[in-house]
């Protein structure tokens, strides 16, 4: 069964601006279903129309099998939501927050009260419980965030940048706790990244949305797979790029052949077992090699492949 | 835990009454609980319209004597509980629960949007009448003489209360249109201009040229005379009527404002 449907999905807002061009997407139940893009791609925006937040200006969704524009109500109580930035009530407690949380859900008080120990006690924070939300750290935030998401055991779990700011500690906290929710509690999680880390290590399957299109999708094996079996990194002198292109032209096994200022990714189909020829290659064309490198395809180069240009929050991350 | 999810799933489209109120009612506490955590808003408004009658009495009991008002802390008295059920933070909390996203993990919940609101709403209408009784109580306690005694004194409230939820209504509508607490909050500079513009300090028959046409065109003219009708001269059936009347309309208008504005920000 399909957890989520979507069919021509499309937010305009007014000045013309297209946040989303005609999505279409289909998320399996128990899936953690990534949807991947920089800044900017419309990944928030989608998260928002699917949560029944944002009016589409076209298309048709099935969330959880209800109709988005026909049944938001029977679909709110059916989802759980975490974004980007963790709206929390910094004057609350975390427990009075859960409850509360609880309560828009129509759970009675004692229940309320039971499953907000409960949840506090699942994310760690259950010695801080009583203390106002605004002494939390970012981490803490989050983890409480995550909580209230689950407060009505959702089916759905939409999560937007759930570790966007996280310390590496933290980020690892969420992701086994989405790992944990979706083995132990069979759901199905919606998660954006610009993380290419965490969708490697978290989701089954991972869309890429550029410009408010879909432009890739698959799991991330297969995703990897698609451009090659391994990915060879060539740097030469700059006025020698051309030369080194051609004569890797006729490698064996070259699928694709990208280049970047003095350095070219090569995607492969075999591997290691190709580093004789091109030092071969390149020697016969008097061409001399600044370094070279053979590793696993990345979902970084799935994205460039897809979108052309590298995910500046990877980008980003590899820099600091 | 399995008697939970029974009553999630038990949960109706658009929530029952019962399932209503058991959302709405943690929604108002929790409004209550964050003005009370909220001290440097929360006190100012509380003593500001005692202060401010206080003021009143002290600077002109001696212009009103001159001119043979004996009551004229009665005379002063709505005005400041006008004051104390107007002044305050009503939609403060909104705009920066919108600001910072919670208002966003609210409406995406199976509870009432209308519901939100109506929680919000009734949780300021307390604090309202809360300020405009604590006001009430200390002018009595210090002499001030009220003409239908302490039944009219809680009549003046309830009524001064429903002038209070327009003012609550205007708060809470800019709040879901601007989302932004400074913008919300500069609304009640303009309560005490509409408040002057009236007969708060002088008869009408007193007033003359264009403050006095200001004066019969502004509601607030006509609340005031039907509290002062309690506190000077006994129960005027007209008088109050056209008050409840006036308060009424302005809530009335005011929360259709509210609910527009509800519409326009879940559209």
């Amino acid at each position: 069964m399909n957890a989520i449907e979507v069919e021509e999905l499309r937010k305009t807002f007014p000045g013309g601006v297209e946040a989303v061009a005609g999505l279409d997407l289909v998320v399996r139940e128990g899936r953690i279903f990534g949807f991947l893009g920089p800044n900017g791609a419309g990944k928030s925006t989608t998260v928002r129309m699917l949560t029944t937040l944002l009016r589409p200006t076209s298309g048709r969704a099935r969330i959880a099998g209800f109709d988005l524009w026909g049944q938001p109500h029977e679909i709110r109580r059916h989802i759980g939501v975490a974004f980007q930035e963790a709206g929390l009530d910094k004057l609350s407690t975390g427990r009075e927050l859960l409850e509360v949380q609880a309560a828009m859900h129509h759970m009675r008080r004692a229940d309320a009260r039971e499953r907000a120990a409960a949840l506090l006690e699942t994310v760690g924070l259950s010695d801080v419980g009583d203390r106002r939300v605004g002494t939390y750290s970012g981490g803490m935030q989050r983890r409480l965030d995550l909580a209230s998401a689950l407060i009505a055991r959702p089916r759905i779990l939409f999560l937007d940048e759930p570790t966007t700011g996280l310390d590496p500690a933290s980020r690892r906290a969420i992701w086994d706790e989405v790992r944990r929710l979706n083995a132990e509690e069979g759901a199905t999680v919606f998660l954006t990244t610009q993380y290419l880390e965490e969708a490697d290590q978290l989701v089954h399957w991972v869309a890429i949305i550029d410009h408010g299109r879909i432009v890739d999708e698959g799991t991330p094996a297969a995703l990897k797979g698609s451009i090659g079996s391994e990915v060879l990194r060539v740097a030469v002198p700059r006025r020698q790029v051309e030369a080194a292109v051609s004569a890797l032209a006729t490698l064996e096994g070259v699928r694709e052949t990208r280049v970047e200022g003095p350095s070219l990714t090569v995607y492969m189909s075999n591997g290691p077992e190709t580093v004789p020829q091109v030092l071969r290659l390149l020697e016969r064309a008097d061409v001399p090699l600044c370094s070279l490198s053979v590793s696993s395809p990345t979902l970084d180069e799935v994205f460039m492949r897809a979108t052309g240009s590298r995910l500046e929050g990877a980008a980003a991350r590899e820099a600091s | 835990m399995s008697s939970q999810t029974a009553t999630i799933t038990a949960a109706r489209p658009g929530g029952g009454l019962l399932e209503s109120a058991r959302a709405r009612a943690p929604l108002g506490a929790r409004e209550t609980r964050l003005s009370l955590r909220n001290p440097e808003v929360f006190i100012p408004n509380l003593i500001l319209p005692v202060v401010l009658f206080f003021i009143f009495v002290g600077s002109l009991s001696g212009f009103a004597q001159a001119h043979g008002m004996s009551n004229y802390r009665g005379f002063f008295l709505p005005l400041s509980i006008l004051f104390a059920v107007s002044w305050g933070s009503a939609g403060l909390n909104m705009a920066a629960d919108i600001q910072s996203g919670y208002f966003d993990k609210l409406l995406a919940t199976p509870v009432s949007r209308v519901g939100l609101l109506v929680g919000a709403l009734s949780a300021d209408l307390v604090r309202v009448t809360a300020q405009g009784l604590l006001t009430a109580t200390v002018a009595m306690a210090v002499g001030t003489e009220i003409a239908t005694g302490v039944l009219g004194a809680v009549v003046m409230v309830l009524v001064a209360s429903v002038f209070g939820l327009a003012f609550s209504a205007l708060g809470f509508s800019v709040a879901l249109r601007t989302a932004d607490p400074q913008a919300t909050k500069s609304l009640f500079d303009f309560v005490l201009p509409l408040f002057l513009v009236t007969t708060s300090f002088a008869p009408m028959e007193t007033l003359s040229g264009w403050f006095a046409t200001a004066a019969k065109l502004n509601p607030v003219t006509y609340v005031f005379r039907g509290l002062r009708s309690l506190t000077l001269t006994g129960w005027d059936a007209g008088e109050i009527g056209i008050a409840v009347a006036t308060a009424g309309g302005l809530a009335a208008g005011a929360l259709a404002l509210a609910f527009a504005s509800l519409r326009a920000r879940v559209r």
